[in-house]
């Protein structure tokens, strides 16, 4: 082990030495890249290629090994080209450092201290300035910078870009791949437009749709009606560039309604279909009232971002990338449901705790988010009553529910029909601590809570308290200028809102690299900021569900009552 | 490659004055060494395996400390800072367990215990590493405490902090560190 250790030291000191050697009397050393891969088939290179740069694995299926700050080793698993450059090779930007570009369009160019072009936009040239000129690389230079950290003018990059001990053909494969990356623009982008795409599902309330295309309509709006002062007026078009680059002010944008019809299983054609027909760089929002899976995977397969689609049931995965949902859903409830009660779970004596499910899509998902966080805690598992759909649960099971299992906790995943069978349980001897039930799940009846249940019943509430949203209303006003505001479900009108906002940073963010993935690095490179609706969004790198919280409340007292806060955003 | 080559060619460098470090144009900026008075808050902050841990105590056992703040998902810092706890437990062989490192997460909101758990195992962590999560205000608190506090956490510093044998005192470490750099300071604080 030690003696590996030593051995790859002496390799790189070795690289080092011979690059070093090179610069001084010869060309570098051609065989370091030239090795010849052709008898690969170009896609096995590129499969190879990207094991190497996404899951740090060698074409050998070795862990690559590398050495960063000078003299820690690591491999290839802990972290690889993506923990820095990210999915698009575009590069990153954290805590004062500046990881660059490592595409082959842009390492092949000479780099000068500004972008050409742009010289004049504020946030291009800053950018710029991060990085030393360099001429353009070869694929010699570039074989010595990977394995030695020699840049092309002998500059030995900074330490946290790690020296890679790989062997001249692993060392083609990897440059030929960096070659094919973020090699040319994403489709749906061309010198005058963008276009995107915004999925709905034929069935979901036409109100309802209607909430969710107005801001993004509106913030297409104001994006075309400034790409037509850029045209018309000298000074204006000075202001845009100054925010977002002559390339991005004088684009439109487009928005095409996709609207899928009949089941479920016959949307992939449809939306085959639609983009074969009319390509868009990537699709915003979109609504569902139920299944989203069969988009996912559109996306998925298709390598086409899709930015906060509204639905109670996204696809969980830890590995898929291009959708970017709100959160996990309606499940999420469930889940918050279980860390608040492991919280307290000292105090209950070793009593039950008992989950009824209304048989259903949401009441199953809820149960279901339930049952997966407490099994982590180690508690024993909770009892669980399934109620058959479309029947209401009187007051009389739910009274022998609770004498039978004498429940610490009592959670009631249903809909506001269960309001009346909880009427008598206040006065029940031997009654549980505490029922919970989702908000979502009550809808607006969760105001009308009567007094005597307020004190038992607590909710699972997952958005930014009520009271404290108003400081958004101005925000929102622009939105509904000239409309009738309570045409609109807040809830859809405000997570749209906030797709338009992400939209509209990120693009700016860009500096025009129009690359899908590098829309969805630039997300998870946002700044942690303030949006409507939820309490916090988190879009950190690779992150696919931004609002991880949801707070545990209750009904407060009197004819006009506000929800009261009985738990934190997030307890773990 | 061979030993005679490799040997010849350092001899020539070193003839020639090559060092990597002058031949550099953007210099690598050295780290940044400070003492620093801390005080810890008594906060209740929980572990990978989704235990609750008594900040305080953990700190104070009495075992070497060094404490670094990152997060799960984070790009370029936290990889580099988390290869150098790697590399600690790897010089310390089986003595890791002697040894505490305390990585606290700057993102709470993402990094419940399951993604705490999964980084450890990506970095080959050992016993003696703990990642801890806890709410927002008590991370706050504790960020806050090392004078380490980020409301961003795009915007947070590479930062590795070792307890000393005097009562409350620190020493801070900012900036990028080689494996060696770091172990000379944990020696020079007493810690072998
Ligand atoms: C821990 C973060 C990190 C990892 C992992 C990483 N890099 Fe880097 N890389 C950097 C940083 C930071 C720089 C800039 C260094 C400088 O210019 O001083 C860089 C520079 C580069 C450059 C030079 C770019 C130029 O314009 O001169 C290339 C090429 C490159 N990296 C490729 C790779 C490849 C390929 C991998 C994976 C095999 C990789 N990097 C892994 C952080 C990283």
């Amino acid at each position: 082990m030690r003696e590996n250790v030593l051995l790859s030291n002496r390799i790189t000191l070795w690289r080092v030495a011979l690059l070093f050697l090179a610069t001084l009397f010869v060309q570098p050393p051609g065989s370091l890249a030239a090795q010849d891969i052709s008898d690969l088939a170009p896609a096995e290179i590129i499969r190879l290629g990207e094991q190497m740069y996404l899951k740090g694995l060698l074409p050998s299926g070795k862990p690559m090994q590398a050495y960063v700050s000078g003299d820690i080793p690591m491999e290839g698993t802990s972290f690889t080209c993506v923990s820095c450059h990210l999915h698009s090779g575009i590069g990153s930007f954290e805590a004062n450092i500046a990881t660059p570009p490592t595409n082959g369009r842009i390492l092949y160019q000479e780099r000068k201290p500004y972008i050409k072009g742009f010289e004049n936009v504020p946030s291009y040239h800053r950018y710029a300035s991060y990085f030393p000129v360099r001429p353009a690389y070869t694929d010699e230079t570039l074989a010595a910078l990977i394995t030695t950290g020699f840049d092309p003018t002998g500059r030995s990059v900074l330490k946290v870009m790690p020296r890679y001990d790989l062997d001249d053909r692993d060392t083609a494969i990897m440059i030929a791949y960096l070659k094919s990356l973020s090699d040319q623009f994403s489709p749906g982008v061309s010198e005058n437009e963008i276009k995107f795409a915004t999925v709905i599902v034929e069935g979901v309330d036409p109100a309802a749709v209607a909430a969710m295309l107005l801001p993004l309509e509106n913030q297409i709006n104001r994006k075309n009606s400034q790409a037509l002062t850029y045209q018309s007026s000298p000074r204006l078009a000075r202001m845009a560039n100054n925010v977002m680059g002559p390339d991005l002010g004088a684009k439109k944008f487009s928005l095409a309604r996709w609207v899928l019809k009949g089941a479920p299983e016959t949307w992939r054609a449809q939306l085959d279909a639609y983009y074969r027909a009319e390509p868009v760089f990537a699709l915003l929002g979109g609504i569902s009232d139920g299944e989203w899976e069969p988009v996912h995977r559109f996306c998925e397969e298709n390598r086409i971002p899709d930015l906060l689609p509204q639905t109670d049931y996204p696809v969980l995965s830890n590995s898929d990338w291009y959708t970017l949902y709100f959160s996990r859903g309606v499940r999420q409830e469930g889940e918050a449901a279980a860390r608040y009660l492991h919280s307290m779970y000292d105090l209950f004596a070793g009593r039950a705790v008992v989950q009824v499910v209304r048989d259903g899509r949401v009441g199953k998902a809820l149960g279901e988010g339930f049952r997966e966080v407490w099994a982590t805690t180690g508690h024993p598992a909770p009892v669980e009553i399934v109620l058959p759909e479309g029947e209401a649960l009187s007051g009389e099971r739910l009274r022998q529910i609770v004498a039978e299992h004498k429940p610490a906790a009592l959670l009631l995943w249903d809909d506001a029909t269960v309001l009346a069978a909880l009427e008598g349980l206040p006065d029940q001897a031997g009654r549980p601590g505490m029922v919970i039930a989702s908000s979502s799940y009550l809808g607006k009846e969760m105001w009308n809570i009567s007094e005597s249940l307020r004190d038992l019943l607590y909710l699972t509430y997952p958005f930014r308290l009520p009271q404290e949203e108003g400081r958004f209303d101005v925000a929102l006003k622009g939105v509904l200028a000239g409309k009738n505001p309570s045409d609109y479900d807040q809830k859809i009108l405000r997570r749209s809102y906030i797709v338009g906002e992400l939209l509209s940073k990120s693009l700016v963010q860009m500096r025009g690299e129009y690359y899908r993935d590098y829309l969805l690095d630039v997300v998870g490179m946002m700044a942690d900021s303030v949006f409507p609706l939820y309490e916090r969004l988190g879009f950190g790198p690779g992150q696919r569900y931004a609002s991880k919280g949801c707070f545990i409340v209750q009904l407060g007292k009197g004819a006009n009552p506000q929800l009261e806060r009985r738990s934190e955003w997030v307890t773990q | 490659m061979t030993k005679g080559i490799t040997l010849v060619i350092l001899c020539m460098a070193a003839i020639t004055g090559f060092s990597p470090n002058r031949s550099a144009v953007a210099a690598e900026a050295p780290y940044k060494r400070t003492v620093e008075s801390l005080s810890m808050p008594d906060v209740v902050l929980v572990n990978q395996k989704g235990e609750k841990v008594r900040f305080k105590t953990l700190v104070e056992s009495g075992k070497p400390v060094v404490v670094d703040f990152i997060y799960a998902t984070c790009t370029t810092i936290c990889p580099i800072l988390s290869a150098g706890f790697t590399n600690l437990q790897r010089k310390q062989g089986v003595d890791s367990a002697k040894f505490q490192l305390i990585s606290i997460t700057i993102d709470p909101e993402n990094d419940s215990p399951p993604v705490l758990t999964e980084y450890l195992e990506r970095y080959q962590a050992r016993p003696g590493w703990d990642f801890l999560t806890g709410s927002r205000a008590d991370i706050n608190k504790v960020m806050n405490s090392f004078g380490a506090f980020f409301p961003n956490k795009m915007s947070h510093r590479p930062y590795n902090f070792i307890r000393t044998n005097d009562q409350g005192k620190w020493v801070k470490l900012d900036g990028m560190i080689g494996g060696r750099d770091l172990l000379n300071e944990i020696e020079k604080v007493g810690v072998k």
